[in-house]
């Protein structure tokens, strides 16, 4: 049991890495960002060639993948999402699935289908407490979501820029009479959105093996969790990271669902809290 | 309040709104729909086994998008999981003729057992809003698909494979042909009974302003629920056949029964040919599955990245879809008569604006 406990706490945390940028962008801009499972998998690339063909230290990987995956994503929110943003929402529903199926798609024809990791002479390193096995290399990639989850919620409370953001959030008419410039917040948010799931690219790439066919459910268990946490704040994601990944690992155990339903299990809790609570466990209606 | 500035549909000045309907509009709009599927039904003359695969795949997307038309184009709802329906049509059509049970009873049932399941899943799902219940369609449908396939339902890992029908190939491929022929008509007058009744106008009621719909005494969840139910009786249909013609077919995957590429082509070819339009559909779903066969042949390995690219394409530069821009640029606003150059260059101008409306 204890085993279960520590499982679930790790991978609720890896999780609320993953929902993070997407509640950001959701939250401010109103968009479904589809393709957030392919920014995470191209974290996972940016990561596992920097530590495979530069030697960089893996953690210093997650950094440099926060950084390409920001400069692609402030690219593509102001090239292409911002001709947008003003249209119904299936329309950015649409066009970002066709981001994911271009992202993952050229990824999947440069790179190949394989499964890849990134494997270090410490990997394996863990220590027993209590009959439980605990990987070391999880739980600081644990620890980096929740510093993650605690930076960003500072830069928007704390900052000139994150206030920007939150009021184009709040009212765009209203935050470009007072000067700021939508096009450029949208971007950097987007931007800021991407290099999360960038971070959490490098993370996957450390602890689990990844694949181009991976986009789709990543982008998923994205909105799982966001909309399990509520979009309310930061600390909503790891909410509901941590209430996903609670299904995820105790579900199976229930008799009559076993294993390989992990799609069916997320969206089984997915209906259950959206006709129980719309606004998610947590959540406000607005990102603040 | 914050919600609602965030949400709010596009607010289209008052000359780029689409020209007030006039009467005649939908006799043309049924004349031309009937003209390109007559024409289209010439395509078996020539005989060529390929080429009629190709047109038989394009008349199944031109049901499918006009299924999805219903509940996406008339009612404005996000559906994302239509492939559900065309899932339970091929997998109810499949078990039965596992059985041995005759095919006509298969597709008779499959839009029974589709539409029912539309109306259970339709009462908790319609009260969802925007995103929320974009994607518990979706997910609805990729959870189905992942049932099949770890239930192992019809076959091992819910990979079907059945007997070809009792007939020459080439008579048979012919007859799935028609079949979609036929639904596709028999969906194209559906669509226009819908643009000349009641019931269609209060579903475009709901589009534009569900709140206003409602205090007007229109009942709209029972319509939205309605027109989910009218979205999935075509596409299990069109999976039934689907899955008799194709005889072996996967649940997941590319290509498979519910893989949501087939949800997002019904989108993707509504959108581009002209969401809640009568032709609009139809239109889509002869470029899109046109272009998209053509690159799967001619570049095999860029296959997946250009659908992409033509996904971002038409979501970029033609939201409002090619039946609309084409009523754009015939509109005469002013209501005065012009040169002919004259219309072009005004009408131009006019779609070009319509085209960037929706930036920042």
């Amino acid at each position: 049991m204890a085993q279960y406990v520590v499982d679930w706490i790790l991978l609720g945390c890896f999780y609320a890495a993953i929902g993070l940028g997407f509640s950001l962008i959701w939250g401010i801009m109103n968009i479904v960002n589809l393709a957030q499972g392919s920014l995470v998998i191209l974290g996972a690339y940016v990561a596992y060639w920097s530590y495979t063909l530069l030697h960089l230290n893996p953690f210093l990987g997650i950094l440099v993948a926060m950084v390409v995956v920001f400069c692609i994503g402030y690219a593509i929110q102001y090239v292409i999402i911002n001709r947008v943003i003003r249209a119904p929402i299936l329309v950015t529903f649409m066009l970002t699935f066709g981001l994911d199926l271009l992202i993952s798609n050229v990824l999947q024809a440069v790179f190949t289908g394989g499964y890849r990791a990134i494997n270090t002479p410490y990997s394996g390193a863990a220590v027993n407490v209590l009959g439980a096995h605990i990987p070391l290399l999880n739980v600081a990639v644990a620890a980096i979501a929740v510093a993650l989850t605690a930076l960003l919620s500072l830069f928007l409370s704390r900052t000139r820029l994150g206030n920007a953001i939150l009021a184009v959030g709040m009212d765009r008419e209203a935050s470009q009479l007072m000067g700021i410039g939508i096009a450029n917040t949208y971007a950097l948010t987007f931007g800021i959105g991407a290099a999360l799931a960038g971070a959490a690219g490098g993370m996957l790439a450390m602890t689990l093996q990844f694949s181009p066919i991976f986009t789709g459910q990543y982008t998923l268990f994205a909105f799982v969790i966001v909309a399990l946490g509520g979009l309310g704040t930061p600390w909503a994601a790891l909410a509901g990271g941590m209430i996903f990944a609670f299904a995820e690992v105790f579900g199976p155990l229930l008799p009559g669902v076993g294993f390989g339903l992990d799609t069916a299990i997320a969206f089984a809790v997915l209906v259950l809290v959206l006709i129980l609570r719309p606004n998610g466990l947590l959540g406000k209606p607005f990102y603040s | 309040m914050a919600r609602q500035t965030a949400n709010r549909e596009p607010v289209a000045d008052a000359d780029a709104a689409p020209a007030p309907r006039e009467n005649r509009e939908w006799q043309w709009s049924l004349g031309i729909g009937v003209v390109i599927l007559a024409l289209i039904g010439t395509v078996p003359l020539l005989g060529d086994q390929s080429v009629l695969s190709l047109w038989t795949f394009i008349l199944m997307y031109c049901v499918l998008a006009q299924g999805w038309n219903f509940i996406g184009g008339f009612a404005g709802r996000a559906a994302f999981g239509n492939v559900a329906f065309f899932g339970i049509g091929a997998y109810t059509v499949s078990l039965l003729l596992l059985q041995n049970k005759p095919f006509w009873l298969g597709l008779t049932l499959a839009p029974i057992i589709a539409g029912l399941f539309a109306f259970l899943l339709g009462l908790p799902v319609l009260r969802l809003r925007g995103h929320y219940f974009a994607i518990a369609t979706l997910g609805i449908a990729e959870a189905l698909g992942e049932i099949v396939q770890a239930k192992n339902i019809g076959a091992p890992a819910g990979e079907i494979s059945l007997t070809p029908p009792d007939l020459n190939f080439k008579v048979s491929n012919a007859l799935f042909f028609y079949g979609f022929l036929v639904l596709s008509l028999l969906t194209l007058l559906g669509t226009t009974w819908l643009t000349r009744t009641r019931f269609g106008y209060a579903l475009v009621a709901i589009r534009e302003n569900e709140q206003a719909a409602e205090s007007l005494g229109i009942a709209t969840y029972w319509y939205k629920v309605s027109a989910f139910v009218f979205s999935a009786v075509p596409t299990a249909i069109a999976g039934g056949l689907f899955a008799y013609w194709q005889l072996s077919f996967d649940p997941v995957g590319e290509g498979g029964a519910f893989d949501v590429t087939i949800s997002v082509a019904m989108i993707l070819m509504t959108f581009a040919g002209g969401a809640g339009t009568i032709v609009g559909p139809i239109l889509g779903a002869i470029i899109i599955e046109y272009l998209d066969q053509y690159t799967s042949i001619a570049f095999p390995t860029f296959h997946g990245p250009l659908l992409g690219l033509l996904i971002i394409l038409v979501t970029i530069f033609l939201p409002q879809g090619l039946v609309r821009l084409i009523q754009e640029l015939q509109r005469n606003p002013a209501g005065v008569k012009q040169s002919y150059p004259m219309r072009v260059k005004q009408g131009v101008r006019r779609v070009t604006r319509f085209i960037l409306s929706n930036g920042i």
